[in-house]
């Protein structure tokens, strides 16, 4: 075994593991933001598949990475504009509204890509960013940072996203809103506020991922999240609502997509049980669910619309 | 592309009325369906179909319809049963998870051909046409070429589920590698999924981790690992539809299904009054495979003599391939 | 009748005067040209029963309803009051009877909320917490900033929402029905809290329906029935008969006849049972209890502290978990313990679940239905699975009429009844079969009084016919009212029982507070 599992393909895995988190991750930490404060957003990875279209087009037209980027980021706040419009001053039930958004970006972003691109045609990728000095550290730098501009910005988001959420004033009414929304009102805060910027923020968060999906593919075809965005829901439950929780989740989920994947190219895994082992991550991240599940409970008021005075 | 285009969502009903939208009928040529699993222009599977039916567009004065992304099977049944009364004259299932629907339809339209692969398998019935592509010849001489490219000895192939036409192909793959050059070890990944092309990505990062100088793969997904290949300047073979566009620096050569061959066949029998029993096969002997270079590729001479000297060992028969 | 006009003379200016306000719901009118008004330093207590307009009339002062007529004016000054936060800027702050806690947020971090902080976008609790100090030992109000809300005993928690006002030093202050979770010795320290915040000036609005507690506070008190003002007056202008008169409409006998309970046999025994919790902690620990025949025993204690898990272990809705529950036929024991729902009753046990609603009947049912719901399956009402739909009717008619249930039709919803009819309903139901024993959770909660007299007296009833009766209740006054004896639950755990004549509010109350001599 040792001659085969050498440090480079260590090396080669876990920055492999952390690439595959990353989409993940932005995905679902934008998810956790609603749930804190109350809602459930089932089409995440609808909303994913507009952003990353939208930024495939844009660098496409512009070979501007960080155009495209920005676009990503701007279709997940239109969307979210209109999720929120939709669930909070209407009230519309969460569940099957996220499952119409899903539907509607599966389709819309293919039919875009069909009538305005065609043949899917490659992009400009991102480039490696080597983080000055650390970088240089042997084995530690080539796994943690030698990776391209994405992976930071989803990591760097973990203690922003938790500092705001246990440290800012907004944070705490975000808590609130999410616990108990007749509590946050009865205080002055207001809870359509609130959930308009969560829900917006969560949303430009998967548009982000959706960017960071295409142009770190370079591609965009149709479907091309395969999904993603609900196991990035699923990501939020196993994390607990909380950013670390959360980002241990994608970690958990992409090495073990990165594990099974190199110890199938080194022939570790014998040909026949290929099928079966690719689906260790879904099943270990479930059996994680299962474990961490029943210590934590979700946002009191999770998928409940607030009415006043009731 | 000037086909009548639809696109379904997964509703059956609304396919039906999409379908008869689509359906004016024309007098002299005939009425064709194409129901494929993932999307037109995929530069893979379902394009070659689709090429292949514009290809013969005019010669056969062809009224073309698509419903295309039928990942469920179901979506795709409810399209056939909807063709074949709509009275077309032939429908191609083009997707090996078809097969079973077929087999329930077939019978309750007699008077239309139906046409479906990849399979050798017409279950019997006389108005049920079957077509396969040999895409191990094409494999085997792409990979007799990699084998004499490869400086690094460690050749990458990323695949989706070990079945039908992604096996036959990565199977002639590495018998061609092995018989062109015994040193160099092929790694063969398939990752579980046809759909997931971060993951196809991943395993393509993870072969040139391992050494890979020279890569090839197979179904939709495949478009990350030619990404992986693009931004590390690896060679990548394509099959199934002319890759090239996907990089151009670093695509060496394709295999192309020219499905024409066979469906001239069919249409010409659908035209005399059969309408199935036979089982069809695109070869690189009957030019339904044909192997197209990247001309902005500089390959090396020996190694595409090689290939060259593949591809007419196979035609003549000196070289056989195993099933 | 009182003098129904308010008789505190006073030159000072009202902080607040609600004038002629009129609030229509569809098909009612919760509120019919009421005028209200508070002065500095007063308490108006509002009194009324369930229905009686008192809710609406403090969700318009807060904000959380438009009026359709009227004005509220604020020292003097006319205001519009949208949403909560207006009525926070004008310094209106208020207690609800469920606590508006965020139970997963600490102390300061419920009080801080909404509030600005001194660091700009980030929080400043330690800043927080040192005021909320400062607040606690000048009210007396002793609570610990750092502890989440989930920790604390109701008490604490009622503690935490007037440091709430305090901190955004409120000026009136509503408080809806804040005493029913506490003690009588909690609500002699509440008192003394409301008194000092009154001493500085601020005007308090109490909401409550216990005579005794509106009394002793108020100095004012304002009667609302069926959406209209019936008057204000004063304690000293006023008795409690009179207020109840006021708040019925018509006299109200609240004193029981004396009747000696003819004891019988041993009915129903508690043997040192423990029953698991819903928080992992046990809500019962060793809890032993007898009923006999034809006696009523008040089970008092103050809410949450195991009586909804006792009601549930008994009637088979929740596992025992060391223990005995038993019936007894003809001095024989059947343990009971664990066998479920429709075992215990067959057993001879009847129940009126704390949670009419949910537990004790379905809304979208017939009343008809609800009265044949445990039985429907009898020979009597069924034969082969299919229901006799001409004796269900024929039974339910007669109980209706028997228990005075108001209802159109037996055909309607029991959603469209009253809580004082459906409790009626329920009651009807589980009398009907002539129980040996009977469980009645909170049976007169949130009923109107003329209801509850009726059930009341329905109970005696059934006690002075031979039916052993557990009342479990977290009126103290409904306890000494109906029970012959008393016994008080603290934390799960059998605290004593003692005959009602010899109990007094200030044993009991201490029972209930979990001091033991």
């Amino acid at each position: 075994m040792s001659d085969v599992i050498t440090t480079t393909v260590i090396v080669a895995t876990i920055a492999s593991g952390i690439r595959l988190a990353t989409p993940f991750l932005l995905a679902s930490l934008g998810e956790a933001i609603g749930q804190r404060s109350g809602v459930l957003n089932l089409g995440v990875d609808g909303v994913m598949l507009l952003g990353a279209f939208a930024s495939y087009y844009v660098v496409l037209e512009t070979e501007s990475i960080w155009l495209g980027v920005m676009t990503g980021i701007l279709t997940g706040l239109l969307m979210g504009l209109f999720y929120a419009i939709i669930t909070v001053p209407l009230r519309a039930e969460q569940g099957v509204s996220g499952i119409g958004i899903y539907l509607f970006g599966l389709g819309m972003s293919d039919l875009l890509f069909q009538k305005l691109v065609g043949t899917p045609l490659p992009i400009d990728q991102f480039s490696e960013w080597h983080v000055p000095l650390l970088s240089d550290i042997p084995v530690v730098g080539e796994m943690f940072f030698q990776h391209t501009p994405m992976v930071y910005i989803a990591f760097l988001l973990v203690p922003i996203i938790a500092f705001i959420i246990n440290r800012t004033t907004f944070g705490l009414s975000i808590r609130a809103v999410g616990e108990s929304p007749e509590s946050a009102d009865s205080l002055g805060v207001s809870v359509p506020k609130v959930r308009f910027a969560t829900i917006m923020a969560g949303n430009a968060l998967a548009g982000l991922a959706g960017a960071a999906l295409a142009i770190e593919l370079g591609i965009f075809q149709q479907n091309l999240t395969n999904a993603m965005g609900f196991i990035a829901i699923a990501l939020v439950y196993f994390g607990a609502w909380r950013a670390p929780g959360v980002m241990a989740g994608s970690l958990v989920f992409g090495m073990v997509g990165a594990i099974v994947l190199q110890a199938k190219t080194l022939g570790l895994i014998p040909r026949s049980a290929s099928d079966i082992a690719a689906m260790a991550p879904a099943v270990i991240t479930i059996l994680a669910l299962i474990i961490v599940a029943n210590r934590f409970r979700q946002p009191a008021a999770l998928t409940k619309p607030y009415v006043r005075g009731d | 592309m000037n086909t009548k285009y639809i696109k379904q969502l997964g509703i059956s009903a609304v396919m039906a009325m999409s379908v008869g939208f689509a359906s004016s009928s024309h007098a002299e040529g005939m009425k064709v369906a194409i129901i494929a699993p993932s999307a037109s222009n995929d530069l893979a599977f379902t394009q070659s179909i689709v090429d292949a039916v514009n290809v013969l567009k005019d010669e056969y004065k062809l009224e073309i319809a698509i419903t295309d992304g039928t990942f469920v099977v179901d979506d795709a049944a409810a399209a056939i049963r909807a063709y074949a009364k709509q009275g077309y004259d032939v429908v191609i299932a083009h997707g090996s998870q078809y097969g079973g629907s077929l087999k329930e339809i077939a019978p309750d339209f007699p008077e239309t051909a139906f046409t479906w692969g990849t399979s050798a398998d017409t279950f019997g019935l006389p108005n049920v046409s079957s077509y396969e592509a040999k895409s191990n010849e094409g494999g085997y001489v792409m990979g007799v070429m990699a084998g004499a490219m490869t400086k690094s000895n460690v050749i990458g192939v990323v695949g989706p589920i070990e079945v039908g036409d992604a096996k036959l192909y990565v199977d002639g793959f590495v018998d061609g590698v092995e018989a062109s050059n015994a040193d160099a070890k092929v790694n063969v990944n398939y990752i579980g999924s046809f759909g997931d092309v971060a993951l196809s990505a991943e395993a393509g990062k993870a072969h040139i981790a391992n050494g890979a100088d020279v890569m090839t793969g197979t179904a939709q997904m495949v478009v990350g690992a030619v990404g992986a290949a693009r931004s590390e300047n690896v060679a990548w073979f394509g099959t199934q539809a002319n890759q090239t566009k996907l990089g151009k620096k670093i695509v060496v050569a394709s295999q192309v299904y020219k499905w024409e061959v066979v469906l001239r066949t069919i249409f010409d029998d659908a035209k005399a009054g059969k309408l199935g029993g036979e089982m069809h096969e695109i070869t690189l002997a009957n030019g339904g495979l044909v192997m197209e270079f990247n001309d902005d590729y500089s390959l090396d001479a020996d190694a595409k003599a090689a290939g060259e000297a593949a591809v007419a060992g196979i035609i003549a028969g000196d070289i056989k391939l195993g099933e | 009748m009182n003098s129904v006009s308010a008789s505190i003379q006073s030159d000072r200016q009202p902080m607040l005067e609600m004038r002629g306000i009129t609030k229509r719901f569809p098909g009612v009118i919760a509120n019919d040209n009421v005028s209200f008004d508070v002065l500095p330093g007063e308490v108006h207590t509002l009194l009324g029963e369930n229905g009686a307009g008192k809710s609406t009339l403090m969700k318009i002062l807060y904000g959380l309803y438009q009026p359709d007529e009227g004005d509220v004016l604020i020292n003097g000054e006319k205001v519009s009051l949208q949403s909560p936060s207006d009525a926070i800027d004008h310094r209106i702050g208020m207690i609800h009877q469920h606590f508006m806690l965020v139970s997963s947020l600490t102390v300061a971090e419920n009080v801080a909320l909404g509030l600005s902080s001194t660091r700009g976008p980030i929080t400043d609790l330690k800043q927080v917490a040192k005021k909320i100090k400062s607040l606690s030992d000048r009210y007396g109000l002793h609570v610990d900033p750092d502890a989440y809300i989930w920790q604390l005993a109701v008490g604490e928690r009622q503690r935490v929402e007037i440091i709430k006002a305090l901190y955004r030093d409120v000026q009136l202050l509503v408080l809806d029905e804040p005493t029913a979770v506490l003690t009588p010795q909690e609500v002699d320290d509440f008192f003394v809290i409301l008194r000092e915040m009154t001493s500085d000036g601020r005007g308090l609005i109490f909401i409550s329906h216990k005579m005794n507690e509106v009394m002793e506070l108020s100095d004012r008190i304002s009667v609302l029935r069926l959406g209209r003002l019936v008057g204000t007056t004063t304690p000293q202008e006023t008795t409690r008969e009179a207020l109840a008169q006021m708040m019925v409409g018509r006299e109200v006998d609240n004193t029981r006849e004396e009747r000696p309970a003819t004891i019988g046999r041993t009915a129903l025994s508690i043997n040192r049972l423990s029953v698991g919790g819903d928080r992992g902690v046990d809500a019962l620990i060793d809890f032993s209890l007898d009923v006999q025949q034809g006696e009523i025993v008040g089970l008092a204690g103050v809410s949450g502290n195991g009586q909804r898990e006792l009601a549930e272990a008994i009637s088979g809705l929740r596992p025992i978990k060391s223990g005995s529950i038993s019936l007894f036929h003809d001095g024989n024991p059947k343990p009971i313990g664990g066998l479920g729902p429709k075992a215990v009753r067959e057993a001879g046990l009847s129940f009126v679940p704390e949670e009419r609603m949910r537990d004790g009947a379905i809304g979208e049912f017939s009343v008809a239905d609800n009265m044949v719901l445990h039985n429907h399956h009898s020979t009597r009402f069924s034969r082969g699975g299919f229901l006799n739909f001409g004796e269900i009717h024929r039974h339910s008619q007669k109980l209706v009429d028997d228990f005075q249930v108001k209802t159109p039709s037996i055909d309607t919803p029991a959603k469209n009844l009253s809580g004082g009819n459906i409790q009626k309903m329920i009651i009807a139901r589980e009398l009907d079969s002539d129980p040996e024993v009977l469980i009645a959770a909170q049976p007169t909660r949130g009923v109107d009084i003329g209801a509850a007299e009726y059930i009341h007296a329905r109970l005696v009833a059934a006690r002075n016919a031979g039916t052993a009766i557990l009342v479990i209740s977290e009126d103290l006054d409904e306890v000494m009212l109906l029970a012959d004896r008393i016994a008080v639950i603290c934390q799960g755990r059998m605290m004593g029982v003692v005959d009602r004549i010899d109990a007094s509010r200030e044993q009991l109350g201490l029972m209930m507070a979990g001091v033991t001599d």
